[in-house]
């Protein structure tokens, strides 16, 4: 019976094992941060999310309060990073839209916003 | 908590549970062929004929439906990420840009001509150098499916260990429930035949070899995957992920305590001279075989599922 002796283990070492490490795309943190305003206009927008995604199916558009895109269009991913280009912008509140495929396929989606001026 | 209906939907999850038992099946089977069948049977012919055609039948029609439902996979996938049917889907050029663009479609590329040079290994299995090529094939086809799934996206160096960890807990999988299905045949075979409580006893012993080995390699690299996926108690109790890991435990338990009443009861009993104690111990090897196979069955539905939702780690974050 000491097979089953293993199994009362299990629940045991589930107890300790603590983890700080996700699974799935989901934002980890973006520059300019979640919520933030900032003084200068920033030229691009960068997300880093928890998991690998996959370019081909990764998108973020960034519009502003009038809802108008502000990002030049083709947003480049590399690993767990997306960033993507802004056109010259005032000051004001930006949208930033973000939908995302993890290299285990499965898409996430979600959105934040971020203020220029002083 | 919508487990069947799961983010991907009930045709993803009868896909994947189907692909994932089917694989381990075809990938089983050759395993205990090469560890379990072929050395007991060197000097059984008569009893190693019926049961290699038995087995070649098993390993042709569970490759069949794994090449099948893993095409039904990329298809699912592709109509889920473009949101188009299925036709739409192939004719849009969607299904080109997820064989071609994402690691999912590059990985099942290869697990297809892994499928393939398999087909051929069986079409010429009465040499050793395919058999081995076969066995070397199949192992390759259970273990990449890591490579499609939640390990695959784990980033940094703690992926390589989530990898490595998920390669393993395949392999072991396949071995020892895939192999679950020649064991139940040889033995089925066994108690038409009188006299040869010897060679499934010897069957039985290697078999339970490969077992022990199977379920440590299964609980090292199941608790390395729980800590990355679920990474707590709490997590584990409170997330829909946790509590249907925890249902797959318990039926891990359960399969576990079948073998243990196999080893530690009714294998000592087929050495033991009387012909009738033989032929009751092997009914009962035969029984439980067939309940295992049952669990094992079951516990790929789950996983099934557990792979299209959301881990519970990032959940409680």
């Amino acid at each position: 019976m000491r097979l089953l002796s293993l199994i009362a283990v299990i629940p045991l070492l589930f107890l300790f094992a603590t983890g700080e490490v996700g699974a799935h795309a989901f934002l980890d943190h973006a520059e300019p941060r979640v919520g933030n305003k900032v003084a200068a206009p920033p030229r691009e927008v960068t997300l880093w999310f928890t998991q690998k995604l996959e370019p081909a199916f990764s998108t973020v558009t960034v519009t502003n309060a009038a809802g108008e895109r502000v990002d030049t269009g083709k947003a480049r991913v590399s690993g767990t990073q997306m960033a993507v280009s802004l056109r010259p912008v005032g000051g004001g509140t930006y949208h930033v839209n973000w939908r995302v495929l993890s290299v285990d396929t499965h898409t996430t989606n979600g959105n934040f916003t971020f203020q220029v001026g002083q | 908590m919508d487990w069947f209906g799961a983010a991907d939907g009930g045709p993803m999850v009868a896909t994947r549970a189907i692909h994932f038992a089917a694989t381990a099946i075809v990938t089983g089977t050759l395993v205990f062929q090469a560890v379990v069948a072929n050395p007991a049977l060197r000097s059984q012919e008569a009893a190693a004929k019926p049961f290699r055609t038995q087995t070649r039948y098993v390993a042709w029609i569970s490759l069949a439906v794994a090449v099948i439902s893993g095409l039904a996979w990329v298809l699912l996938l592709t109509m889920s990420l473009s949101d188009e049917s299925l036709g739409e889907a192939i004719t849009s050029g969607a299904l080109r840009d997820v064989l071609n663009l994402t690691q999912f479609g590059s990985v099942s590329q290869i697990r297809l001509a892994l499928a393939i040079l398999l087909a051929f290994c069986l079409a010429f299995e009465r040499s050793a150098f395919w058999r081995w090529l076969g066995l070397g094939a199949a192992v390759g086809l259970i273990a990449s499916i890591a490579w499609t799934g939640h390990a695959a996206s784990t980033p940094h160096k703690l992926g390589y260990l989530h990898l490595g960890a998920d390669v393993l807990h395949l392999t072991a999988a396949a071995a020892w429930i895939g192999g679950l299905v020649p064991l139940a045949l040889l033995l089925g075979a066994g108690k038409h035949h009188q006299g040869r409580a010897g060679l499934e006893l010897d069957v039985v012993r290697r078999f339970s070899a490969l077992g022990i080995a199977s379920v440590a390699t299964l609980i090292l690299s199941g608790i390395i995957n729980a800590w990355i996926l679920v990474g707590s108690f709490h997590a584990l109790v409170i997330t829909g992920y946790g509590q249907l890991l925890m249902l797959k435990l318990a039926v891990f338990a359960a399969m576990l305590a079948f073998a243990a009443i196999n080893r530690l009861s009714l294998m000592p009993r087929l050495a033991l001279p009387s012909a009738d104690t033989q032929q009751d111990a092997l009914r009962g090897l035969s029984r439980n075989t067939l309940i295992e196979i049952g669990f094992g069955l079951f516990l790929f539905a789950v996983v099934g599922v557990l792979g299209t939702l959301h881990p519970a780690a990032h959940l409680v974050q």
